[in-house]
């Protein structure tokens, strides 16, 4: 299981590397929530899971308990990057409508206001 | 067990609450905001004093106990680090109350701003890791309001970019605390001290392994090289006033992050591995940054890029570290002295860059000119700054400057001294560019405008302390040798944490490592 999830994890970080070097804003934004996608699966792999784990709270017999940290950290980083990813979109939008153009190459050289 | 130390989160946390309802009466949420930072300066200076005599303090919330729990502790270097964001903050306040213009503050510039010292008051005072990253998100969150506050065509432009650099680090930073949790099974910071010095052999090595991670994170809000490259272009759009606040505190909380992760707790064998790279890392840093700036022509611009040479001298100093133990704890007093300077100093700059701009009317060097007829009195201000900057005597970065080469001799570090030498001259060079353009031309274009006498009274309070911690350094370096024998030798800070567990807890080896 955690082969499968190494793997998945992998393709999820390369597939986001490859769309934040694409010169298009949107793709920035897409790579962007697939990173924090897979960084958040890297996590709950590294609290590691089976099926004979008790959850912490309703355990009733000696089976070994799963760590709740693990998941609590998750659900800490997904409302950050949710936050983070719709500030980005909302930005990334705003951009798109000053310059006409969703291509950050053909954006107008940088001047300071 | 000290519970107020929840003051420097909790206070900017319900301001910046009160100050998003007040939205729209500016006078009521200046006077707001300014009482809240002034009171939190008293409590600052205050918790600093009471450090230095009881010793660290920590405290957990809702009654967790350390390793469980999220612990806050105040050291001395976390409390000067709060001094030091407090009093800029609160300096800076009083300067955008001049330059902020009403479509700013009705976009809720006020919130923001405590947003902004909630995040960097946070990170200082953390004792875990994962807080930390928390911390960071929300400094990030409120610098990405200030950066766009008013929402002008390149402010919007260049804060996607900072957002998207920032957000991607972020992210490694969360998996760096899942690696860290994964092999160390821990996040609270004593604790990673105490376990990883227990380590030897495979897992050892990738624990370093994994800290290695979290240095490219704190690297990249640091902007050391070759993660630099997203500051010059965002730092120039930010709003005078809090340009001071951002370029004074934001890079140095990536600092404070790499002394107190790598000084204080990766302690496996082998972990000198990543201050060694820090060291090259840091000869780099020094050096592209000060030729970035020589061939700029934009007063911010030209003092964003010092911000990336100046993080070299400091990341020079945690680099030191790797050297035996009077080494380090020289090289993490001279850094921590270099902190303190270089907040001071390069908000001063920022601010001084911010009023010279608005006498001769244009920010741009080629058309500015005659500031010192003009106003005599920044002029003065700002040759003090520069020399202090360039590591002139009798100046604070004099003082900087020679305890962190002084350190880098007795390690025998001399390609890296020799580089920060060289930096030190051009750094002046580029001073001297500034001041020869900016204030000692013939006036360009007259257009001084008469009302900047009111910006200059904050920006005058960082020049004197520039000048009295030179004059006057000899406390200074005792309180910057106090907090680096904290960091250097972790037990005092792993006691405060880990002790106070009840005793029916006490499932923790730190009882038998810790006790005598």
């Amino acid at each position: 299981m955690e082969f499968v999830m190494a793997v998945v994890i992998g393709v999820k970080f390369a597939a986001g590397t490859y769309m934040i070097l694409r010169p298009s804003l949107i793709r920035v934004v897409m790579g962007f929530a697939l990173y924090s996608n897979a960084a958040n699966l890297l996590l709950i792999t590294c609290g590691g899971y089976s099926f004979d784990w008790e959850s912490p709270f309703i355990a009733s017999n000696d089976r070994p308990l799963m760590d709740p940290l693990p998941p609590d950290i998750i659900l800490t980083a997904i409302v950050i990057s949710f936050a983070v990813g719709a500030l980005l979109l909302t930005v990334a939008y705003r951009v798109y409508l000053d310059h006409d153009t969703d291509d950050p190459e053909k954006l107008p050289p940088d001047s300071l206001a | 067990m000290n519970r107020w130390l929840i003051l420097p989160v909790l206070v900017p946390f319900l301001t910046a609450v009160l100050l998003a309802l007040l939205n729209g009466h500016p006078r009521v949420e200046r006077a707001l905001n300014l009482i809240s930072c002034v009171g939190l300066s008293v409590y600052a200076f205050w918790l600093l004093g009471h450090v230095d005599q009881n010793g660290i303090q920590a405290m957990v919330i809702g009654g967790w106990y350390a390793p469980w729990g999220i612990a806050f502790v105040a050291d001395r270097l976390a409390a000067i680090m709060l001094c030091l964001s407090m009093s800029v903050g609160t300096l800076v306040l009083v300067y955008s109350f001049f330059t902020a213009e009403p479509r700013q503050e009705r976009y809720f510039f006020h919130p923001l701003f405590q947003v902004l010292l909630l995040g960097v008051n946070w990170s200082f005072i953390t004792g875990d890791l994962f807080n930390l990253f928390v911390a960071y998100e929300v400094m990030l969150i409120g610098s990405y309001g200030l950066m766009m506050v008013g929402a002008s065509k390149p402010q919007v432009r260049q804060t996607l970019k900072y957002i998207a650099i920032n957000g991607i680090g972020s992210t490694l930073f969360v998996v760096g605390c899942g690696l860290v949790y994964a092999t160390l099974g821990t996040l609270n910071m004593a604790d990673i001290a105490l376990r990883s010095s227990q380590l030897e052999g495979a897992p050892a090595a990738l624990v370093t392994a994994v800290s290695m991670l979290l240095m490219v994170v704190f690297a990249l809000k640091a902007a050391a090289f070759p993660l630099f490259f997203w500051l010059p272009d965002s730092y120039p759009i930010v709003p005078a006033g809090v340009n001071g606040y951002f370029a004074g505190l934001l890079t140095k909380v990536g600092v404070y992050s790499l002394l107190r992760l790598f000084v204080l707790c990766f302690r496996q064998p082998g972990a000198e591995l990543v201050l060694e790279v820090l060291l090259v890392l840091a000869g780099f840093t020094m050096l592209f940054g000060v030729l970035g700036a020589l061939c700029q022509w934009e007063i911010r611009k030209i003092l964003s890029w010092h911000i990336i040479s100046q993080v070299g001298y400091m990341v020079m100093g945690i680099g030191l570290a790797a050297g035996g133990a009077d080494v380090a704890q020289a090289a993490v007093a001279a850094t921590i002295f270099y902190v303190v300077h270089h907040i001071v100093v390069k908000s001063s700059l920022f601010l001084i860059g911010g009023i010279a701009g608005r006498v001769s009317g244009s920010q741009q060097l080629e058309q500015m000119g005659g500031v010192v007829e003009l106003a005599p009195g920044v002029a003065a201000l700002f040759l003090v700054s520069a020399f202090s900057l360039a590591g002139l005597p009798p100046f604070s970065g004099f003082f900087a400057k020679f305890v962190l080469i002084r350190a880098g001799l007795a390690d025998g570090a001399f390609v890296i001294v020799f580089v920060s030498l060289v930096t030190s001259f051009l750094t002046l060079y580029s001073m001297s560019k500034i001041w020869s353009y900016a204030f000692w031309r013939s006036p360009g274009r007259a257009t001084a405008e008469g009302r900047y006498r009111a910006m200059m009274v904050p920006t005058t309070v960082l020049v004197v302390f520039t000048v009295g911690m030179g004059v006057v350094a000899e406390p200074f370096l005792r309180l910057a040798n106090d907090a680096a024998r904290d960091l250097v030798d972790p037990r005092a800070y792993q006691a405060a944490v880990l002790l106070p567990v009840p005793a029916a807890e006490a499932t923790l080896s730190a009882r038998e490592v810790l006790r005598p």
